[in-house]
C-alpha cells in the first residue's frame, strides 16, 4: 500500500482544511443561535408529502449543482474530503453530547434545555451538520457515479446507501409511527395511544387478546439478609436454582439442599403444597437446610403471589428465600380483524413481530407487577412508510462494505 | 465447566503466553525450544477454547451476554491475530502486545467474577444476537491491535526504525475492523427494527457505536487525503479509546440511565 507511506498532500482539489473546520463550526454556532433564539424548540420535520418534495428538491440541487459546476473551486471544495472529513468531526462531536447528556426533558429555561443539549438530535445544529453532511457526500457521489465505471461501484454502494439510509432515516422520522395498544384477556380494543402525550388514536384494524403467556426460568433461591437489604453471593458464584437434588453452600453461614420441588403449586390444608390444577400456582420447594452444629432441619418455601403468602425459612439474622426465575419468553395469543373484513389468529411474540394491513405489530410487555398471573398485554404497533427506501440504503451499505473488504484483502495481498 | 474452573484455566492460559514468549528467546537458534514455545501459545489460547465451549454448554445459551463474558472473547481472540499476523507479514512483536492484552482482560475478570446465571432475557433470543455480536467482537479484536500496531509504529517511528510493512499492517487491521464493524452497527439496526420496532432511537449504546464508527470513517479519509504516516499512526492510536467508552464506559454515563442495552453490562 504505497499511498499510506507517502506524506504529502498531493491531490488535485484544494486543500482547504482550515476553512472546511471553519464552515462546519460556523454551522453548528448558527444552530445553536438558532436554538438559543427559539427557546430550544427544536425542527420539526413536515410530514408527507412536504418531506418528500424537500428531498426530491434537495437531490435535484445537488445533481445540478454537481453536474452542472463541477469545476467550480468552491463546488469542488464542498463536495472534497476536507469539507467531508470536518463534517464527520462535527457530528461525531454533536453525538457525543448526545451520547454523554441525557436526552430526557429538562427543567425549561436551563441552559441544557435552551440549547437543547437534552435533544440533540431533533436540533437545529444536527440539522445543519446533516444536511451539509448530505450535500457533501451526495456530490462525491454523483461524479463518481457519472460517467460511471465499474471501479467506482463499490464507492457508489457504500455511500449512495449511506445517503439514502441517513436522508429517508431523517426526513421520514415524521411519518414514523410508534403506538402502544394495551389489551386484556377477553376483550377486544381498536384504541392505540400515542407515547408520551396518551393522545388515543383509532385505529384500522382491532385486536382480540385470546390469552397472555409468560414463560419463566427455574425458580432461584437465595440467603437474604434484611438488615442490609442483600443478598449473600454463593460460594460456587452461581445464581442456585432450584431443582431436586441442588445444593447451595453459603460459606460459614449454612447450606441448603432441595429435597422436593413442585414448580407450579398451591398451598394445602396441612401445610404441604398441593399441584395447582388449571390455577396459576408459585414454585413450593422443600429444602434441607444445614447449620454448623445443628441438626439439619426441612422445611417447604415458597415465592408468593397475588393469592398466595409467601414462606421463607430463617437462618440467623438471614432469610432463604424463594424467586420466580427471570421471564423467558412471553406471548400474546390474538385474533386481528382489519376493517376491511380480513381476520388473522397470530401469536405475538419479542423478537418475531407480525405484519398486518401495512403495520408492524409487537409484543412489548406486560403488567410487570402481576408477573406471570399478568392478565394485561402491551403492543406496539408501528407504520414506517420510510423503511423499504431505509433498507435498500443498508442492502448498499453492505454490499459496498463487501466489495471494500475484498478489495482490501487484495490490495493486502499485493504487500 | 463453569466459572468455578475459571481461575485455574485463567491462570494456566497467561502462564502458557508467558512461558511461550520466554522460550522465544533461544528459540532463534535451537529448533525445539521454538517448537516447545509455540505449542505453549497456542496451547494458551487452546484452554481459553476448550473453556469457552464448555462454559457455553453449561450455560445453556451462548455465553455474549455479559461484559466478563465479552471480555472473555476477546482474550480468546486477540492473541490470534497476532498468530495470524506474524503469520502473514512475519511481523513478531504483536504477539506480545496481544497476548498481554488478553491477559489484562483475563485478569480483570478474575478481579470482577461473574455471577453464573443461564437466564438469557427475551429481547436478546433472536438470530440475530450471535451474527451481531460477534462480528463486533472481532472487530474490537481488530482495532485493537491495530492501535497497539499504531503505538509500536510511532514508537519505531521515533527510532528511526518504522517499515513500511509494519505501517500498512496497521492500516489494514483498522480496514478489515471497520467493515466488520460496519456490518455490526448494520446488523445491530435490523436486530432493533424486529426487537423493538424501530432500527435507530439514539439510544446511548446507538450513539456510542455510531461516533466509533465515525471515528474510523474520519480515519479512512484521512487516508485517502494522503495524510502523513505519523498522524495515522497517533490517530488510531487514540481511536480505540473511543470504542472502549462504547464497550465498557457506555454504562457509567449519566446518559446511560435509560438505556435499552443496559442488561450487557
Ligand atoms: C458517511 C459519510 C461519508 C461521507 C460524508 C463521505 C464523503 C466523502 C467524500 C466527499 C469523498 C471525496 C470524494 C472524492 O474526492 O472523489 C470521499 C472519498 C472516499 N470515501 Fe467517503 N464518505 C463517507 C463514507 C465513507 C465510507 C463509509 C467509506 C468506507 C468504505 C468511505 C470511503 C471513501 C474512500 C475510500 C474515498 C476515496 C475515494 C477515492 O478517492 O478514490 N467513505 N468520501
Amino acid at each position: 500500500m504505497p499511498s499510506i507511506t507517502k506524506s504529502t498532500n498531493t491531490v488535485g482539489a484544494p486543500e482547504g482544511f482550515r476553512e472546511a473546520a471553519l464552515f462546519t463550526v460556523g454551522s453548528i454556532v448558527a444552530g445553536f443561535a438558532i436554538e438559543l433564539l427559539t427557546g430550544g424548540s427544536g425542527i420539526s420535520i413536515p410530514g408527507w408529502p412536504a418531506n418528500f418534495l424537500f428531498l426530491a428538491a434537495f437531490a435535484t440541487v445537488i445533481a445540478v449543482t454537481g453536474l452542472g459546476m463541477r469545476n467550480h473551486p468552491a463546488v469542488a471544495w464542498l463536495g472534497g474530503i476536507p469539507v467531508g472529513l470536518s463534517l464527520i468531526i462535527g457530528l461525531a462531536l454533536l453525538s457525543l453530547i448526545g451520547g454523554v447528556l441525557p436526552q430526557d426533558p429538562a427543567p425549561a429555561g436551563s441552559i441544557v434545555a435552551r440549547l437543547r443539549l437534552n435533544g440533540v438530535f431533533s436540533g437545529w445544529p444536527f440539522a445543519f451538520v446533516a444536511l451539509l453532511f448530505l450535500f457533501n457526500l451526495g456530490l462525491s457521489l454523483i461524479w463518481k457515479a457519472i460517467p460511471f465505471r465499474p471501479a467506482n461501484l463499490q464507492f457508489i454502494l457504500f455511500h449512495g446507501g449511506f445517503w439514502l439510509a441517513l436522508s429517508c432515516g431523517l426526513l421520514g422520522s415524521s411519518d414514523l409511527q410508534r403506538l402502544v395498544i394495551p389489551l386484556y384477556e377477553g376483550k377486544e380494543s381498536d384504541v392505540a395511544y400515542e407515547m408520551p402525550s396518551e393522545r388515543p388514536i383509532r385505529l384500522p384494524y382491532a385486536i382480540y387478546l385470546k390469552d397472555f403467556q409468560i414463560d419463566e426460568y427455574v425458580p432461584q433461591f437465595a440467603l437474604y439478609d434484611p438488615s442490609a437489604d442483600r443478598v449473600i453471593e454463593e460460594k460456587s458464584r452461581m445464581v442456585p436454582e432450584v431443582r431436586k437434588g441442588a445444593l447451595a453452600v453459603w460459606t460459614g453461614i449454612a447450606s441448603a439442599t432441595v429435597v422436593d420441588f413442585m414448580p407450579d403449586a398451591l398451598p394445602g390444608k396441612d401445610g404441604n403444597p398441593v399441584l395447582a390444577e388449571g390455577r396459576k400456582g408459585v414454585p413450593f420447594a422443600r429444602i434441607r437446610v444445614e447449620v454448623a452444629g445443628q441438626p439439619p432441619v426441612e422445611h417447604w418455601i415458597n415465592g408468593g403471589g397475588p393469592e398466595i403468602n409467601p414462606q421463607f425459612f430463617p437462618v440467623g439474622n438471614y432469610f432463604i428465600v424463594i424467586a420466580s426465575g427471570p421471564p423467558k419468553a412471553f406471548r400474546s395469543h390474538v385474533m386481528l380483524r382489519g376493517n376491511d373484513g380480513q381476520r388473522r389468529i397470530e401469536t405475538l411474540e419479542v423478537n418475531k413481530p407480525v405484519d398486518f394491513m401495512g403495520w408492524k405489530l409487537y409484543q412489548m410487555g406486560y403488567d410487570e407487577k402481576a408477573g406471570k398471573w399478568s392478565t394485561m398485554s402491551l403492543v406496539e404497533a408501528v407504520n414506517d412508510p420510510w423503511l423499504p427506501a431505509v433498507y435498500l440504503g443498508f442492502f448498499m451499505i453492505m454490499g459496498g462494505n463487501l466489495l471494500y473488504f475484498w478489495k482490501g484483502v487484495k490490495k493486502m495481498e499485493a504487500v | 465447566m463453569t466459572l468455578v474452573d475459571f481461575p485455574a484455566i485463567a491462570i494456566s492460559a497467561a502462564a502458557c503466553w508467558g512461558l511461550g514468549s520466554l522460550l522465544q528467546i533461544p528459540a532463534r537458534k535451537l529448533k525445539p525450544a521454538s517448537i516447545a514455545s509455540w505449542l505453549l501459545m497456542f496451547g494458551g489460547t487452546g484452554l481459553l477454547i476448550w473453556f469457552l465451549a464448555s462454559y457455553w454448554i453449561a450455560l445453556e445459551r451462548p455465553p455474549l451476554r455479559t461484559l466478563g463474558e465479552t471480555r472473555l472473547w476477546y482474550a480468546t481472540l486477540i492473541p490470534i491475530v497476532g498468530f495470524l499476523v506474524e503469520y502473514r507479514w512475519s511481523i513478531r512483536w504483536l504477539k506480545y502486545y496481544c497476548m498481554g492484552l488478553a491477559a489484562l482482560f483475563l485478569g480483570i475478570n478474575l478481579m470482577h467474577p461473574d455471577v453464573f446465571q443461564k437466564a438469557l432475557m427475551p429481547a436478546l433470543q433472536s438470530v440475530w444476537f450471535i451474527p451481531h455480536v460477534v462480528v463486533y467482537l472481532v472487530a474490537y479484536v481488530l482495532l485493537a491491535a491495530s492501535s497497539v500496531a499504531g503505538w509500536h509504529n510511532l514508537w519505531l517511528r521515533f527510532r528511526s526504525k518504522s517499515t513500511p510493512v509494519s505501517e500498512s499492517m496497521s492500516h489494514y487491521l483498522a480496514l478489515l475492523g471497520f467493515v466488520l464493524l460496519t456490518f455490526g452497527l448494520v446488523f445491530g439496526a435490523l436486530w432493533a427494527k424486529e426487537a423493538w420496532g424501530h432500527y435507530w432511537t439514539w439510544d446511548p449504546k446507538e450513539t456510542w457505536a455510531f461516533i466509533s464508527w465515525l471515528a474510523y470513517l474520519g480515519y479512512l479519509h484521512l487516508v485517502a487525503r494522503k495524510t502523513n504516516v505519523t498522524t495515522l499512526q497517533w490517530y488510531l492510536g487514540l481511536a480505540f479509546l473511543v470504542l472502549l467508552v462504547c464497550w465498557f464506559g457506555v454504562n457509567y454515563l449519566p446518559s446511560a440511565q435509560n438505556s435499552v442495552h443496559t442488561y450487557s453490562g
